[in-house]
């Protein structure tokens, strides 16, 4: 049953798994605590300008789609304080432009192209050893940030004002959880797709807010519940033959409405 | 610092949001270890006017000096308590969580006792382990009035810490502020609407009305003609306060 798990494509596709399942898991509880949960998909959908400059180019489509998501969400940020534009419309605006930007340039690409499709719905296959590498480095990188500036991430979290007054940076900060969130996004693509990666970034986080007395645990269990959702997700997808990254978010979704009913079904009592 | 050294400076202050004038040509000095009251009606820029305390918002003209220095220097030297907390009541965050974020230099074992003694203080020494969320307003009040005195400042800000909260409360708060004001010297800026609260609590009083009414001893200052001035048709629920 779980002969797979020899397969050299399933163990590089697992292993980015829960490198990228504990980022999202952890980055999601900040994304879902803030509602900024339109964020992932306004950078995964204008990641696809980076992978398509890529594909044109010929160079690795992971590095340029990373650069590309940190200034998307640099721009987001900006917007946000600068203007009077307001989270939401900055996020819609820069994401279908970056979109639409992606098709364009993806336009002057003859013939047919499997990266590109591996990037829009996301396949295990399609995850090499390069992705792993990069997948890796950034991915240390991304949880060393997160496990180094907790605290101050939570506190510009729960209160921004009160984070100011007690010296953290008013803007410092936010930038960093917006570039990390950035980073995470783009490094589950290959998973899950650039149109169904923000669905991880909330799901995990959301079943664990449902059951969570602290933030402490609504952290801890965000995380390994992305986890679960990643690696059971990935198993059906092999074993139903399914697209994984379809597999992996509806598994999850499934798993949401099975709390949310829980849940309702505990506070009536 | 002797009561005579000004601890808060502000000269010439403007403040204008397109085109808007919301604070005009405010000048005022805090003494260091004083009560000051601050009043006005709704819209009078008693908010803008923290904020600009506290380095949250930046004048158009004018200076501010806290101890000589500008407020985004000094402003962990400042302990504020808002009158509203903008907080996602859904997220799950223990009061001792809460707390400890703003506890950060010290050992665990040390943040833990300073979170433990400043709930004391505040009266509610058994909710460290609530859920921020399910606190009543006048607990969640005192909650932030703890997170205020967790490290010594000398400046406490509160704007109108008693909302919300009831007789018996608001009665062990401002016994408490008192005490940080008396024992260890801490300089008070209180906004409040209750005439009484300032004439007993505070040592000197602003009245603002977009620019500066009077400042002075509340019981020399507050007026009639001052409250009208402030108030308008208004002004009579708050003249049984007033000799003059």
């Amino acid at each position: 049953m779980f002969d797979f798990l020899a397969l050299p494509f399933m163990q590089r596709a697992l292993l980015a798994g829960i490198i990228t399942a504990v980022l999202v898991g952890w980055v999601g509880v900040y994304v879902v605590s803030r509602r900024m949960s339109f964020i992932g998909e306004g950078i995964a959908n204008a990641s696809l300008t980076g992978v398509a400059l890529a594909l044109l180019a010929g160079w690795a489509p992971l590095p340029v789609a990373i650069l590309v998501s940190l200034l998307t969400a640099a721009a987001i940020f900006i917007i946000e304080r600068r203007t009077v534009i307001a989270s939401d419309a900055a996020v819609g605006i820069l994401c279908t432009s970056g979109l639409a930007l992606g098709v364009i340039l993806l336009r002057f690409f003859q013939g047919y192209q499997p990266e590109l499709v591996s990037f829009l719905f996301g396949n295990i296959l399609s995850i090499k050893i390069s992705d792993l590498v990069v997948t890796e480095v950034f991915g240390v990188i991304v949880f060393l940030l997160l496990a180094f500036f907790t605290r101050q991430l939570t506190f510009m979290t729960i209160d921004p004002e009160g984070g100011y007054l007690h010296g953290l940076s008013r803007w410092g900060y936010d930038l960093l959880l917006y570039s990390v969130t950035a980073v995470t996004v783009v490094l589950s693509i290959k998973l899950l797709g650039v149109i169904l990666v923000s669905a991880l970034l909330v799901i995990p986080s959301s079943i664990s807010k449902l059951f969570s007395s602290s933030f402490r645990s609504f952290r801890r269990n965000g995380i390994l519940l992305s986890v679960v959702i990643v690696v059971f997700g990935l198993f059906l997808s092999y074993w139903l033959n399914l697209p994984s990254g379809a597999t992996i978010v509806l598994f999850g979704a499934t798993l949401f409405a099975l709390a949310s009913a829980a849940h309702l079904f505990i506070r009536n009592q | 610092m002797t009561q005579s050294t000004p601890i808060i400076e502000v000269s010439n202050l403007n403040k204008t949001y397109q085109k808007q004038t919301v604070l005009e040509d405010i000048s005022f000095a805090v003494s260091s270890g004083s009560v000051l009251a601050i009043i006005g009606p709704n819209g009078a820029g008693k908010s803008t006017l923290v904020k600009i305390l506290l380095g949250l918002e930046t004048p158009t003209h004018g200076t501010v000096l806290i101890d000589g220095q500008k407020p985004q220097v000094a402003r962990e030297r400042i302990g504020y308590v808002p009158q509203r907390f903008t907080f996602d009541r859904t997220v799950p965050i223990t009061v001792h969580e809460f707390l400890m974020l703003a506890a950060c230099e010290e050992k665990e074992h040390t943040r833990t006792s300073m979170v433990d003694r400043a709930l004391q203080e505040v009266g509610l020494p058994n909710i460290a382990d609530h859920q921020l969320g399910a606190l009543s307003g006048g607990q969640f009040q005192r909650v932030m009035i703890a997170r205020a005195i967790l490290h010594h400042k000398d400046i406490l800000i509160l704007d109108e810490p008693a909302t919300g909260i009831d007789v018996a409360a608001e009665k062990t708060i401002y016994d408490f502020i008192r005490k940080l004001n008396e024992e260890r010297g801490v300089t008070v800026l209180l906004i409040s609407h209750e005439l009484d609260i300032v004439f007993s609590f505070a040592t000197q009083v602003i009245c603002l009305n977009k620019r500066l009414v009077c400042h002075g001893v509340p019981k020399q200052v507050i007026t009639k003609d001052v409250l009208q001035e402030m108030y308008g048709h208004l002004a009579g629920a708050y003249h049984h306060h007033c000799d003059k």
